[in-house]
């Protein structure tokens, strides 16, 4: 790809869990559990991944895909705040290019006896690689109807 | 796999306000073409044209019983439907919807 550009994007996805903050913000400290949910489930192998849940800690995953494209993901954690807030850095690579450099926040507000979880990720994607379009919503409301009619 | 030529043939057909408010309306319930004409406000052969698109496409099927043809949704062609956009749907959704399996998972 001899395309050099950089589209800058924002994703924010919400989700409400039915588990109270602490338990939530345990699924991401645990890596563990945070590998089961994060690292597994794409039909990726993970050939490698790390969690240093902590301020200036790093989390490494090596994944590969039925196809036998390797895809890394590098974050460094800049800001936690327990069952409240964590804000981390991170990059992902295809086949060693650099697709991705984004700033990710996750935010934990109590609701009732559950989590209302809000991730935003202000992004900016390089060189026509997959772009935002992957990880966009725009699709969203379509989805929606369509599911209603299901 | 998804089959490109159907999800091409699905997304034309949904492409379309008039063949949208068709499939909403068999959504409710099968219809014959002349009850369509009503809600939609399009003569008959409008209505049969569309109707046309949408069996090809594989969103409905029609069943000819005499002379009435009833038209109902073909649940299949929306999920072909269904499954391309959610190939689309973001890495951090799915991530997401997995953390809330994991955590009903854990519940005792």
């Amino acid at each position: 790809m001899a395309e050099r550009s950089v589209v800058h994007d924002t994703i924010v996805t919400e989700r409400t869990y039915d588990r109270d903050p602490s338990l939530v913000f345990d699924a991401w400290r645990d890596p563990a559990t945070k590998r089961e949910w994060f690292a597994e489930g794409e039909g990726w192998r993970v050939e490698e991944y790390r969690l240093d849940f902590r301020v200036g800690g790093r989390e490494h995953g090596r994944f590969r895909q039925g196809n036998g494209v390797e895809i890394r993901n590098e974050t460094v954690y800049l800001d936690i705040v327990p069952d409240r807030r964590i804000v981390m850095a991170y990059t992902m690579t295809v086949d060693g290019a650099i697709i991705s450099a984004s700033l990710g926040t996750v935010e934990f507000e109590a609701v009732g006896a559950g989590t209302r979880l809000i991730y935003t990720e202000q992004g900016a994607f390089f060189d026509g690689a997959e772009g935002p379009s992957s990880r966009k919503q725009g699709w969203r409301g379509l989805l929606e109807s369509l599911a209603e009619m299901l | 796999m998804l089959d490109q030529s159907a999800v091409d043939r699905v997304f034309h057909a949904l492409g379309d306000p008039t063949r949208r408010a068709i499939v909403e309306q068999l959504s409710r319930a099968p219809k014959s073409a002349k009850d369509l004409t009503e809600p939609l406000h399009i003569s008959l052969a409008a209505v049969v044209q569309h109707l046309q698109v949408l069996e090809e496409s594989g969103l409905i099927r029609t069943t000819k019983i005499g002379r009435v043809r009833t038209c109902q949704i073909e649940p299949a062609g929306l999920r072909v439907a269904q499954q391309w956009i959610e190939k689309r749907r973001s890495l951090w959704e799915r991530r997401l919807d997995r953390l809330g399996a994991v955590l009903a998972a854990e519940r005792k």
